[in-house]
């Protein structure tokens, strides 16, 4: 049984206890709102993602049951491509290779505790405060606006929903105010209960390649490689990873300043990685490769600016 | 949903319907929620488009629906013309300016790169090529409705291994950025690398975070 979309009511209500005014809710607890609302909600919509002025639609099922969430993104327009995540195995279908990517994420570091635990954690780098009330997708939402304090990170503008604080409209900004990507949602419900079935693929792989992650050998626990991040970049993960199509472990650090994700991919020289040296862009996530002295290959990526995932990137050594 | 019912929205919202036409699809719309959905998306892609999506209302639709309804029209009417696919109608025209926009996008986001004072200058002939005045031309394409299947056509697909990476990245992402992290992997698109002699140097332990 679904909830009701609480569209007028239950928004008329809100607004007329907060006087009218939404921005006597302090920000960072919006920002804390929104990040449980993102992964604890269940909720199923179309969205449209634009970048360089290039819209694409998708839609997203994303389901919370049993402490765990999943989520399963399709593509609805060019190719018909699908991104499935349940727990710690992901999938990724892409029909126009005939491929099939099997990721497994490994929750074995204790790093991750550095992280910052609350918005207010973000308060160094970040300027965290509210804007006025606006409609999106037939629903009140409260802008909050996130700018950055320095020029390694973007900002981003949320317009989040006045009842569950779902962003239903995000925008990621640079340093010189341009939009680099957005995020609009032009419809979106909130059911109580989504059936697990609503996770399965919904593109018939039949005849497909797939690349599943091999474990020759057993993974390390930790790898050596540490960077000279940025102020506020922490390091969350240092471990050795087993990437799809790849025998071979590659190494993986993760660096967070909460908001913002880094990761950097070493890789040994003799896996050939496909990836070209110098910048590169994916959407609005950079990329970064070089060739560290030891010959290996690292490669950072990031929705962050250019110079962060080259900072960080370039300034590997093994500790 | 039909090739016909996609075609129908588009000159709907177009405003290439007829009155009769245009109260028929309305009453569709009541009663078909993929209809419905797919006029809301085909609105806001063209919002999109022509960079309104910075205060984004359906206004648009509503104005069609409320012109519909009331049998009258929003603009000055739309001379009758052979009814085409929308992806044929975009094709031929869009194509050329989905590339040179492309071309023009490519090369801004590289000449702002040369611009930035804390990167070490990139090879200068890496954009010496481009025409850079293309971008501020093709920044207003006509407005349309759907999208410009063409653009595709410009893009290139993502290296394998750097899918692999963004995928595994978008697990350790914070819930916010990992549906831009995933929409970026199903988007594929990827813009050419751009190269440069890159050899990490040591650093000091002590600037370690």
């Amino acid at each position: 049984m679904r909830k009701a979309l609480p569209v007028a009511a239950p928004s008329l209500l809100v607004f007329v206890l907060l006087g009218g005014n939404a921005t006597a809710q302090p920000a960072r607890e919006w920002l804390e709102r929104m990040n449980r609302a993102v992964d604890e909600l269940n909720y199923s919509g179309t969205f449209v993602h634009v970048l360089d002025g290039t819209p694409e639609t998708l839609h997203i099922v994303h389901r919370h049951a049993d402490g765990q969430s999943g989520e399963r993104i399709l593509s609805l327009d060019g190719a018909r491509r699908e991104i499935v995540r349940q727990g710690a195995r992901v999938q990724g279908i892409f029909p126009d290779r005939r491929i099939v990517l099997f990721e497994t994420r490994r929750d074995v570091s204790p790093l991750a505790t550095a992280l910052p635990s609350n918005a207010a954690a973000l308060e160094p780098h970040y300027e965290i405060e509210l804007g006025p009330t606006a409609r999106v997708a037939d629903r009140s939402v409260q802008l909050l606006e996130i700018k950055p304090r320095d020029e390694f990170r973007y900002g981003y503008m949320l317009w989040l929903d006045l009842t569950t604080a779902m962003p239903l409209k995000s925008h990621l900004v640079d340093e010189e105010g341009n939009v680099v990507e957005e995020i609009l949602f032009t419809d979106i419900e909130f059911p109580a209960d989504i059936p697990a079935s609503a996770l399965e693929p919904t593109i018939d792989t039949t005849g497909f390649t797939m690349q599943r992650a091999t474990e020759a050998k057993p993974l390390a626990a930790e790898i050596p490689w540490r960077a000279a991040a940025p102020p506020g970049f922490m390091l969350s993960v240092a471990t050795e990873s087993q990437i799809a199509g790849s025998d071979t472990p590659v190494g993986h650090l993760v660096y967070s300043d909460g908001l913002a994700t880094v990761s950097v991919f070493i890789e040994d020289p003799a896996t050939e990685a496909d990836v070209s040296e110098g910048f590169s862009t994916m959407g609005s996530t950079n990329v970064y490769s070089l060739t560290l002295s030891s010959g290996q290959k690292a490669t950072a990526v990031g929705e962050v600016p250019r110079q962060t995932v080259r900072t960080i990137a370039s300034t590997l050594v093994a500790k | 949903m039909t090739d016909q019912i996609n075609d129908q929205i588009s000159a709907f919202i177009d405003n290439e319907l007829s009155a009769d036409e245009s109260a028929l699809l309305v009453r569709r719309f009541e009663r078909d929620g993929d209809a419905r959905a797919r006029a809301m998306r085909y609105t806001l892609i063209g919002a999109s488009l022509r960079g309104e999506l910075l205060e984004p209302h359906p206004s648009v639709l509503r104005q069609r629906i409320s012109s519909a309804l009331s049998g009258t029209t929003t603009t000055a009417p739309v001379a009758p013309r052979a009814r085409e696919r929308w992806t044929d109608r975009w094709a031929r025209p869009m194509l050329g300016v989905a590339i040179a926009a492309t071309v023009a996008v490519v090369a801004v986001g590289t000449l702002r790169s040369l611009n930035e004072a804390s990167i070490t200058p990139l090879p200068t002939t890496a954009v010496g090529a481009f025409p850079l005045q293309v971008s501020d031309s093709v920044r207003a394409p006509a407005p349309s409705y759907v999208v410009p299947q063409g653009t595709e056509l410009s893009r290139t697909g993502a290296p394998i291994r750097l899918t692999n990476y963004l995928i595994h990245h978008g697990e350790f992402a914070s819930g916010l950025t990992r549906t831009s992290v995933n929409s970026n992997v199903l988007g594929g698109a990827i813009e050419p690398a751009v190269t440069e002699t890159a050899v990490a140097k040591p650093v000091p332990e002590e600037g370690l975070e």
